[in-house]
C-alpha cells in the first residue's frame, strides 16, 4: 500500500473506531499545503502528505478551539514529533492527549500512543541533522567577524515586521503571554525597526536554545525570509555540546532553560 | 507615445532617481522580489508578484509621531514632521494602485492624518497592467482588473511581447514624472501585450449582503480553524491599516509611536481588565472579513480588498480570504436554493 493510503485508512480508522475525533492532517490547496481538521472518517480521502508539508500541526494541539474539537490525531514527521516529545517534556502534553500519524523518511510508522513517539525517535532518527546547505550556511557566518555577523543580522532583522507568524507556528511559543507583549515594563521595543527587531529576534531564539526539534515551521511561517534556521540550529549545536543533550528525544528531560544544577559551570559570570 | 526597452527600466530609475525622486520598484534580491528603494545596480522584476505592498511606502511599519525631550524635570514637546521625500512608485500592481483609494478614505474620514496626507501628496504611482498573475490572485472578483488604472498617477504597459513598455500619464504628477525622466523614455511605437486572465471567484456584493445576516454564523468556527493568529495577513495586505500607539522613553526622550497592528492578534482587543470582546480567533477572523467586505462597504462605499492575494500567499497556515469568500457564497447560494 502506498503511503499515503495507509495514513488515510489510519485517519479513517481512528474516526471511526472513536479513538480520535479529529485528525489534523494537510490538504493540498494549489500548490500550497494547508491544514486540514478532518472529523469524519469519511473526508480522510482528502488528506495528503508530501514535501511540501513544512507546516508543524503540533502547533494545533494547544490552540482551544480545535481543543474543543476533541481528542486530535495529529500527523507529525520525525521533527514534529520531536515537538511532541518536548511538549511532553515541559508538561504541556500528558499521555493520551493525542494520537499521532507518524510520517517517517521514506516509510509511514502508522498509529502511534503519545508514549511510543521517544523510543521510535531513538531507534529510527537519533541522528536526524540539519541539511548540509544549512550546515554550511552557518559555517560560513562563523568564519565571519564578530562585526560582519552583525551586520548580516541587521539587514535581515531590518525586513521583520513583527508579525510573530515564527512563533505562531512554532509548537515551542507557547507561552500564553510572550516577553514582547509584557509592557510592565517594556522590555522589547514594540517599533518594528531597530533594536526592537534585534531584541526580539534574539530573544526569540534564545527562548528556544535546546528546545528549537529543528521542524524549520517558523522559517517557512517568515513573511520576509529572515533564515531564522540559522539562528536555531547553532544555538542548538551550542546546547548539545555544553550539556550533552537534544530537544525532543527524552520526555523525562529536564529542559536545559528551565532548569539549574549547582554543578553549573559560572566562569562566564564576570 | 512614450516607449522605454524593457532592459533599460533601470536607467528610467536612474533619471528619475537623478532627478530628485526616491523610486521604489519591484526589485528582485536572491529568490523574492520586494517593493523597495531603488539603488544602482538593483534588478528591477515585473514578473514575479512583490512580497510586499507599496502600502509600506505611505503607511510605514513604525513610525514616530511624536517626541518629547526629557531633562531632569523639565519636559519639552518637540513638534514631529511626517518625513515625506518626494517619491515615484514604479510598477506598481493595479491592486496596490487601488489600495491608496481606500487609504485616502481611511485617513481623511474624520481626522486627517498629516503623516499619511503629506507622503500621499509626495508620491506618484505608475501602475503596470498585469501580464503575470498566479492561482491567488482574484482582483476581479473585487472589482479590479489586472489593467485597471485606478489610483494610478501613470501606467506601465508591457509591449512587444515583453521587449519594452509604453508609459502613459494619467496625471499631472504622472506628466511630471514622465517629463522627469527625459532622455529614458523616447517617442515611439509599440503594441501593448494583453493583460493577463484573472479568473472570478466569488460574488463581492453577495458577500457583503451575506455577511450582514451571518454574524453569529457557524461557518466562522470552522473557516478559521488553521488560523495562528499572527499578523502575516494583515502586514502583506496593501488596505490593512490598523495601528497602535506606543510611547517609549529613555532618560533623555520620550517618542510616541505608531506601529501597524492586527486584529489577528488577541491582544489587539484585550481590556486592562481581562475582558476579551474578540475570545478566540473564529471572532477575529471574522473581523478581518467582516472590516473588508461590510463594514468599509457601508462606511466609505468601498471593499477593503483589492484581491492581491498576499495574504494567502504568506499564510504559514494556508488561510485564503478569497476561499472563506468562496465559500460565504456558496452557503449564500445553497441557502437560496
Amino acid at each position: 500500500m502506498e503511503m499515503i493510503d495507509a495514513l488515510r485508512a489510519d485517519a479513517a480508522k481512528v474516526l471511526a473506531d472513536g479513538r480520535a475525533k479529529v485528525v489534523i492532517g494537510y490538504q493540498a490547496r494549489g500548490d500550497h499545503r494547508a491544514p486540514l481538521f478532518v472529523t469524519t472518517a469519511d473526508r480522510a480521502a482528502s488528506l495528503v502528505y508530501d514535501d511540501a508539508c513544512k507546516q508543524n500541526l503540533a502547533v494545533y494541539l494547544r490552540k482551544p478551539e480545535v481543543k474543543l474539537l476533541g481528542k486530535a490525531a495529529v500527523v507529525a514527521s520525525p521533527a514534529a514529533m520531536r515537538s511532541l516529545v518536548l511538549l511532553m517534556s515541559e508538561s504541556q502534553l500528558t499521555g493520551d492527549d493525542a494520537l499521532v500519524l507518524a510520517v517517517g523518511v521514506g516509510e509511514y510508522h502508522g498509529v502511534l500512543e503519545l508514549a511510543q513517539v521517544a523510543p521510535l525517535l531513538k531507534e529510527k532518527y537519533a541522528a536526524l541533522a540539519p541539511s548540509p546547505e544549512l550546515l554550511r550556511e552557518i559555517e560560513k557566518l562563523a568564519a565571519k567577524t564578530p562585526e560582519e555577523r552583525a551586520a548580516f543580522w541587521a539587514k535581515q532583522f531590518a525586513k521583520c515586521t513583527r508579525c510573530y507568524a515564527c512563533r505562531a507556528a512554532c509548537p515551542g511559543c507557547y507561552c500564553t503571554r510572550c516577553i514582547v507583549e509584557k509592557n510592565v515594563p517594556q522590555w522589547i521595543s514594540t517599533a518594528a525597526a531597530g533594536h526592537g527587531n534585534y531584541a526580539w529576534n534574539v530573544i526569540r531564539a534564545f527562548h528556544l536554545a535546546g528546545r528549537c526539534t529543528g521542524c524549520g515551521a517558523c522559517e517557512a511561517a517568515c513573511p520576509q525570509g529572515i533564515p531564522l534556521m540559522l539562528l536555531n540550529v547553532l544555538l542548538g549545536q551550542e546546547v548539545e555540546k555544553e550539556f550533552e543533550t537534544k530537544a525532543g528525544y527524552d520526555p523525562e528531560a529536564k529542559p536545559v532553560i528551565g532548569s539549574w544544577n549547582p554543578e553549573d559551570e559560572e566562569d562566564f559570570i564576570k | 507615445m512614450k516607449v522605454i526597452e524593457a532592459n533599460k527600466l533601470p536607467g528610467l530609475a536612474a533619471a528619475l532617481a537623478g532627478a530628485g525622486y526616491r523610486v521604489v520598484a519591484p526589485i528582485r534580491d536572491g529568490g523574492e522580489v520586494r517593493m523597495v528603494v531603488w539603488s544602482p545596480g538593483a534588478a528591477i522584476d515585473t514578473r514575479a508578484i512583490p512580497v510586499n505592498s507599496a502600502k509600506d511606502f505611505l503607511f510605514p511599519k513604525a513610525e514616530i509621531i511624536g517626541r518629547c525631550t526629557l531633562d531632569g524635570n523639565d519636559f519639552r514637546p518637540e513638534d514631529v514632521k511626517p518625513v515625506a521625500p518626494k517619491t515615484v512608485i514604479l510598477a506598481a500592481r493595479p491592486c496596490d494602485a487601488s489600495a491608496m483609494l481606500l487609504l485616502d478614505a481611511v485617513f481623511n474620514w474624520d481626522y486627517k492624518d498629516e503623516f499619511f496626507n503629506a507622503r500621499r501628496a509626495a508620491t506618484t504611482i505608475v501602475s503596470l497592467v498585469c501580464t503575470t498573475a498566479d492561482e491567488q490572485c482574484f482582483c476581479t472578483s473585487v472589482g479590479g482588473a489586472p489593467d485597471a488604472t485606478a489610483g494610478a498617477d501613470g501606467v506601465l504597459r508591457q509591449a512587444d511581447g515583453g521587449r519594452s513598455f509604453i508609459l502613459e500619464p494619467l496625471t499631472e504628477k504622472g506628466k511630471a514624472v514622465a517629463a522627469a525622466a527625459g532622455a529614458a523614455l523616447a517617442e515611439g511605437q509599440a503594441k501593448a501585450d494583453a493583460p493577463v486572465e484573472v479568473p472570478v471567484h466569488f460574488d463581492a456584493k453577495a458577500v457583503t449582503e451575506w455577511l450582514g445576516e451571518n454574524f453569529e454564523s457557524p461557518l466562522w468556527r470552522e473557516v478559521s480553524l488553521a488560523c495562528l493568529s499572527c499578523g502575516a495577513c494583515a502586514y502583506a495586505c496593501p488596505t490593512c491599516h490598523c495601528f497602535d500607539l506606543q510611547d517609549e522613553a529613555t532618560r533623555a526622550e520620550s517618542v510616541r509611536l505608531r506601529n501597524w497592528d492586527t486584529c489577528g492578534l488577541a491582544l489587539f482587543t484585550a481590556h486592562a481588565g481581562g475582558h476579551n470582546p474578540r475570545p478566540d480567533q473564529a471572532a477575529r477572523w471574522r473581523q478581518r472579513v467582516m472590516h473588508k467586505f461590510s463594514y468599509l462597504v457601508e462606511r466609505l462605499g468601498r471593499l477593503g480588498c483589492t484581491g492581491c492575494g498576499r495574504c494567502a500567499r504568506l499564510c504559514p497556515a494556508g488561510m485564503a480570504i478569497c476561499e472563506t469568500c468562496r465559500e460565504i457564497d456558496e452557503a449564500r447560494k445553497a441557502a437560496v436554493k
